[in-house]
């Protein structure tokens, strides 16, 4: 696994976890694109919902304590042409999504890249957003796909 | 605890199944949001054409009246369509639009947006067989047009900063 990629927990564990912004926008008016971070964790709860969906996973960071983070993805339409449907995650499935932190610091990544308990990769961004590998595809360049 | 009855109100539309299934939608979302821009170009397209008119920038030669007749079904067709999506985009994000502070700018604009044509028409547009060929309105008519074109930029402003909060 690309030590990159890992979790940041550390610095930020004792940051106020804050309220994801619920909102349409640009990838750089929320994220940060020198933050690529990878979490492992069991779903806790989706949003399925425009004009970007949301999903939250328990994660263990290094030192073992348990944190929630929430993954903002792209809306319910995009997701579903690329063959990820409402329903395709149980809560308590785990995943692997990579994507980069949030600007605020808050618990919150944009999902570039959602791995699936059976492998499936799907693109979680929005094309077209300006965001790290973004080619203005459904498929994007996604993250680790490509050496920088 | 309680909340606010607005709120509450905000909530349950937001649960509701409608609400829900735009939000959840694959396409009806994104539809609803054109409708929303192409309906808010055609209200603030015509309006603004009636505004630069009494400013005395465009169209002197023709009267003021003229031109608010031959705007106005536009107008309200505009008006009509944007409510009604408006409409359809809270209902789907009503309890988090109820905490965004851009949404929250947006509905006082849209308050003072509207009382600006019920004070003009109720006032300096009664009479405006006596000034409707001057090529520059009286001063009344010229500040109702500066605060129309004004509210409604910020209203559109607001609009698209929520999505920014």
């Amino acid at each position: 696994m690309n030590t990159k990629h890992r979790v940041l927990p550390l610095v930020f564990a004792t940051l106020l976890s804050s309220v994801p912004a619920y909102a349409h926008h640009s990838f750089a008016a929320e994220f940060d694109g020198n933050k690529p971070t990878r979490l492992v964790g069991k779903i806790t709860r989706v949003e399925w919902t425009n004009p970007h969906s949301y999903f939250y996973v328990d994660i263990v960071d290094a030192k073992g304590h348990s944190q929630n983070w929430g993954c903002e993805g792209a809306g319910p339409g995009a997701l579903s042409r690329r063959g990820w449907k409402k329903g395709n995650l149980k809560l308590g499935d785990t995943i692997v999504v990579d994507g980069y932190r949030a600007k605020d610091g808050s618990h919150l990544i944009d999902a570039r890249r959602v791995t699936f308990p059976d492998g499936r990769s799907v693109y979680g961004g929005s094309p077209g957003d300006g965001g790290p590998g973004d080619n203005g595809t459904d498929q994007g360049a996604l993250p680790g796909t490509k050496k920088s | 605890m309680t909340q606010p009855l607005i709120q509450h109100v905000c909530q349950i539309l937001y649960d509701s199944p409608i609400g829900t299934a735009i939000r959840e939608s694959d396409n009806a979302f994104s539809v609803i949001e054109s409708v929303h821009v192409l309906s808010i170009t055609l209200l603030v397209g015509t309006i603004a054409i009636l505004d630069l008119r009494m400013l005395g920038l465009i169209l002197r030669e023709i009267r003021v009246s003229r031109i608010a007749r031959a705007v106005l079904p536009l107008t309200w067709a505009g008006f009509l369509f944007m409510l009604t999506s408006g409409f359809l985009l809270f209902w789907a994000e009503a309890a988090k639009n109820y905490l965004n502070p851009a949404f929250r700018v947006k509905m006082v604009l849209l308050l003072l947006v509207g009382l600006n044509p019920l004070i003009f028409h109720t006032t300096v547009y009664r009479r405006v067989t006596q000034w409707e060929i001057d090529h520059r309105s009286p001063w009344r008519a010229r500040a109702a047009a500066c605060a129309s074109l004004l509210l409604w930029g910020g209203v559109i402003v607001a609009g698209r900063a929520i999505a920014y909060f």
